[in-house]
């Protein structure tokens, strides 16, 4: 920039150099008056230092560069000026050809919009170059990298970012495509899932503290809730084509299941149950009625005088407060209490003593007692061993033993193809499974409606009805 | 003395319960997320000893878990997945919402799935611990495999379960373990031997579904989710045991054995170890051989046999049992895929009919009932073909599962059948002395009915079931036959049993003279309480009898 400047004050001095701004002569460069200030100061460079001329000076510089991109002084002739032949004919024919062509070409426009002209970069002065996108920050360091890095790889030396790469562990792609498989695919392919040994995949520390090992399961979760077997066959009267006497067997106990259910529900009935002759009727309702309305008066009065006698009663006796106790009788009483008290001591030593003749019958009474204990123990014991067959109270609902299935005699069919399946056999599963304490016995969930519906009956419909 | 005091419900009880809704919250979970998680894990809710305690004073029933389940339920990974779930649906709703197509499809591509593998592994340690919990995988697996695709549970689902229980089915064909089949009102009952295990399940009728309101869908789908995991590996593994290859191949009409990875596999016989344990008799010993024994010719039950199953028989459970006892087995070609030989086949010896006639009879095979199939199996002797006939009234069909014992009463049915299984040479006889029989039905009513009279007065009440077993089952001639051999010079022996016997009988008698007072009074109770059982088999016993004396008095009335 510096040597440009320069060059430019060198070629402005020259004797043939035109300026474009006229005013500006090469003479009024140096100014006639001088004013005499000391300049020793830089305050009095800025200030008294004419630089006017200078500036104009420059600015036209500019102004030239911007406009023919060069000083016109270094310009050749041939590109400054033209030779003027006057307008050829050809120019005004196109001319008067025009306007029905652009009448034509109306839509689209060549010429580009004003506005986009105004707006256009109209120097002709190159744009700077942009240093910093040839510089690099570092270049040398990473140079000098590079240069080491090639002289390595011409050992036969691997970076370790390279050498890690190599290392790790390679992907199986196969077994991402597995884990995204359904769990219920029927093709899915099974392997031998004990036989295999678990593959050491680093240390255990590393494992645990990653998650990746599971954590061991807990032996008292392997022991099942009950003692039940999965699958309890049905009694042999159930066959299709049962035993006389086993079928009957088998009636025999649906038959007391149901009485239990009646006398069950009986009970609920008879418990609900009212007197009939309590429910009202037309004379009953008329007298609630007119109840209090009809001689009103007399039973009033009758009422108010009761409760007042009442009242006085039962303050008097409240307020019966017992005489004071003198001194002498105070005294009297501690001095019984004292003896009371030697003498059922010395009851009690006596009787401890009369014990050590006793030992005997202590003995046995012992015995006695022990053996009821253990009588007891064995009770619980075998009460503890028949609950753990029950089903146990899980949660809201009390389990609930699914109807037995049971075909009458009649409904017995004589060949396997005229069978009508009694019972279902998914329901058998589903109590099997909260009979052995697997699941909770619950409800349905019920449906909420959250908002209510509004009914609104349609134009079309509307119509017709 | 002094200090702070105590407060409640901060120790003890009331600090390892946690109820329901409170563990939920710790983990973070909805409530039906919640319960599937706990069902995964084989975590179940407790019932406190004392609810006022845990419950801090009120009696309210409640769902508890122990705390220390439902810390244990915090490691688990699956947790993450549950919660990542709830987030893509809810993204996916919003999607929806916006329809915006594009953002669904990309959701779709990337649902968060899981993986119950590891806690397979966790909660079944080991191949056997899996093979015990397998009855209940297999009925649900069952139970949902019959399922229509009505949308109460996913189609994949369904599909897979079918998938899996065919695998299952072709094992226990190949290993021959399948033990005793029961068909009752709700559904047919099997039963098989695997790894020493028995292993009991429950099949639905074929189209017997009217689906139940009040079971809870979401909780099963929940179980059968992991039971076809758990069942899927247990297959593979019980294929590997016997060289087969997994998965199997065109599976589906139970017609076609089964592809080994070891082509030449014999079948190798298991021979018992002869030298007893320490602690074992010879007898325990002879017993088991003999067990064994029966167990193998209960295997090869069918073999040799070919059926053929008419289209009103149930096809699945049928073939099923018959290729598990190594009978040949086919059906019409519309009925199903997979019948390997057609009806005209004249190598056909059991043709399975369940409608009281047919046209075209052949001749040179059994027209039976499908119930003798089943009957076969539980008796473990091929039974008399004449009861299952067409049209002829079936003999009641009993469950193998019921285990008599000592002066129980049994059936006559199965007395027979017993008898049959002891003296298996008698076969052939018996048929043609049931034939007989019909003949000469009242007569022998008629002995019989004298016999049994003078059985009852007999003090030993073994003694007489027996007899009326042998008085029944086989005629009075082999009775006899038994009579002549004994006597050239087995007398002395008898004796001599008798002598022991005696000494025994002596011995016993004066153990009990001998005996406290207490132990008298409890032994006499014993005594009493056994009397009394035998004295109601008894009755049973003579009402049966009567019963049936009526029911043939009926018979006869109306053939006349």
């Amino acid at each position: 920039m510096a040597a440009a400047r320069r060059l430019k004050r060198v070629a402005v001095s020259q004797p043939g150099f035109l300026t474009l701004n006229p005013k500006v002569g090469p003479t009024d460069l140096v100014s006639s008056r001088r004013k005499r200030v000391n300049k020793n100061k830089k305050k009095n460079w800025n200030k008294y230092s004419d630089v006017q001329d200078v500036e104009e000076f420059l600015e036209d510089v500019r102004h030239q560069e911007r406009t023919t991109g060069g000083l016109l002084s270094e310009k050749s002739d041939d590109s400054l000026f033209f030779l003027d032949v006057g307008q050829p004919k050809k120019v005004e024919e196109k001319e008067a050809a025009e306007p029905v062509k652009g009448k034509k070409r109306k839509g689209k426009s060549s010429r580009p919009l004003r506005i986009d002209l105004i707006l256009q970069h109209d120097s002709r002065v190159a744009p700077p170059k942009d240093v910093l996108a040839y510089q690099k920050p570092n270049a040398k360091k990473l140079r000098r990298a590079a240069e080491r890095a090639e002289k390595l790889a011409a050992k036969g030396v691997v970076p370790r970012s390279k050498k890690r790469l190599l290392n790790r562990p390679v992907v199986d792609r196969t077994s991402k495509k597995t884990e995204t498989e359904a769990n219920n695919n029927p093709e899915r392919d099974f392997y031998d899932i004990w036989g295999q040994e678990t593959k050491d995949l680093g240390e255990p520390w590393y494992l645990q503290q990653t998650r990746k090992k599971l954590v061991k399961r807990p032996e008292k979760l392997n022991e099942k809730p009950s003692v039940l077997p999965a699958v309890e066959v049905i009694a042999p009267g159930g066959s299709y084509n049962p035993d006389f006497f086993s079928h009957q067997e088998l009636l025999r106990e649906a038959h007391e299941v149901e009485v239990k259910k009646k006398k069950v529900e009986d009970k609920i009935e008879r418990q609900l149950a009212y007197n009939k002759e309590d429910t009202a009727t037309e004379e009953t309702i008329l007298r609630e009625q007119v109840e209090g309305l009809v001689e009103e008066s007399e039973e009033e009065e009758e009422k108010e005088d009761a409760p007042k006698e009442d009242g006085e009663e039962v303050a008097v006796g409240a307020i019966a407060v017992a005489d004071k106790k003198t001194e002498r009788q105070r005294k009297r009483e501690k001095a019984e209490k004292m003896k009371e008290q030697q003498r059922l001591a010395e009851r009690r030593q006596t009787e401890q003593q009369q014990q050590l003749f006793q030992l005997r019958s202590i003995k046995t009474s012992i015995k006695q007692q022990e053996e009821k204990t253990q009588v007891r123990q064995k009770r619980r014991k075998a009460k503890e061993e028949a609950q753990k067959a029950q089903p146990r109270r899980l949660g809201k609902l009390k389990f609930q033993p699914q109807d037995m299935e049971v075909q009458l005699s009649d409904e017995l069919a004589g060949s396997l193809r005229q069978l009508k399946p009694e019972g279902s056999v998914l329901m058998d599963r589903f109590k099997s499974l909260q009979k052995r304490n697997l699941i909770e016995p619950r409800e349905r969930a019920k449906f909420k409606r959250r908002l209510k519906v509004k009914y609104v009956e349609k134009r079309a419909f509307k119509e017709i009805s | 003395m002094g200090g702070l005091q105590k407060k409640k419900f901060e120790r003890g009880s009331a600090t390892n319960y946690i109820t329901r809704n409170r563990a939920r919250k710790k983990l973070q979970l909805s409530l039906p997320d919640f319960r599937r998680l706990c069902i995964l894990k084989g975590i179940y809710p407790h019932e406190p000893k004392h609810k006022k305690k845990v419950n801090k004073g009120s009696t309210a029933p409640r769902t508890f878990y122990l705390l220390k389940d439902i810390r244990f339920l915090l490691h688990e990974p699956i947790v993450g997945k549950f919660r990542e779930y709830k987030i893509f649906v809810r993204k996916l709703k919003k999607a929806y919402g916006k329809t915006e197509w594009s953002a669904v499809e990309r959701l779709r591509e990337n649902k968060p799935t899981y993986k119950l593998d590891h806690i397979i592994k966790e909660r079944y340690p080991t191949f056997i611990d899996a093979l015990r919990d397998i009855d209940d995988a297999l009925c649900m697996c069952f139970l949902f495999s019959t399922f229509a695709r009505t949308g109460k549970c996913h189609v994949q689902t369904i599909q897979l379960c079918k998938r899996l229980t065919v695998e299952w089915m072709n094992y226990v064909i190949t290993s021959r373990s399948l033990r005793k089949v029961f068909l009752s009102i709700k559904g047919i009952y099997y039963q098989a031997e695997v790894m020493g295990q028995l292993i009991t399940w429950v099949v639905p009728y074929q189209f017997s579904h009217d689906h139940p309101v009040d079971v809870d869908y979401r909780v099963m789908a929940t179980f059968t989710e992991l039971y076809t995991t758990l069942l899927g590996f247990v297959n593979f593994r019980l294929y590997n045991s016997l060289n087969l290859v997994y998965p199997p191949k065109k599976l589906s009409a139970l017609s076609a054995s089964l592809a080994r990875v070891v082509s030449s596999a014999e079948e190798e016989e298991a021979q018992l170890d002869h030298f007893p344990t320490e602690g074992e008799d010879m007898e325990k010993m002879e017993a088991r051989e003999k067990e064994l024994k029966q167990q193998e010719a209960q295997k090869k039950l069918f073999e040799g046999l070919k059926f053929y199953l008419n289209r009103e028989v149930p096809r699945e459970s049928l073939a099923f049992i018959i290729r598990c006892f190594g009978g040949q087995v086919s059906w019409d070609k519309s009925v199903c895929i997979g019948s390997t030989y057609e009806m005209t086949d004249e190598t056909i010896t059991h043709h399975i009919i369940d409608r009281p006639s047919v046209d075209k009879q052949y001749i040179n095979r059994y027209y039976i009932q499908p119930q003798w199939v089943y009957d076969c199996v539980n008796a473990k002797v091929l039974l008399p073909v004449e009861d299952y006939f067409l049209g002829v009234t079936l003999p009641p069909h009993l469950s193998p599962f019921v285990e008599e014992k000592e002066g129980d009463y049994v059936p006559p049915e199965k007395l027979k059948i017993m008898a049959l299984q002891r003296g298996e040479k008698t076969g052939n006889e018996q048929e043609e002395e049931e034939e007989e029989e019909e003949e000469e039905e009242e007569e022998e009513e008629q002995e019989e009915e004298e016999e049994d009279d003078n059985g009852d007065e007999e003090d030993d009440e073994e003694e007489v079931a027996e007899e009326k077993n042998l008085k029944k089952m086989e005629e009075q001639r082999s009775q006899g036959k038994v009579i002549f051999k004994v006597t050239p010079g087995k007398l002395k022996v008898e004796n001599k049993a008798r002598l022991e016997q005696e000494e025994k009988a002596e011995e016993k008698r004066l153990a009990i003279m001998m005996m406290k007072k207490k132990e008298k009074y409890l032994y006499d109770k014993i005594m009493f309480g056994k009397k009394r059982k035998v004295r109601e088999a008894n009755k049973l016993a003579a009402k049966r009898k009567a019963h049936d004396d009526a029911e043939k008095a009926k018979k006869k009335k109306a053939r006349k």
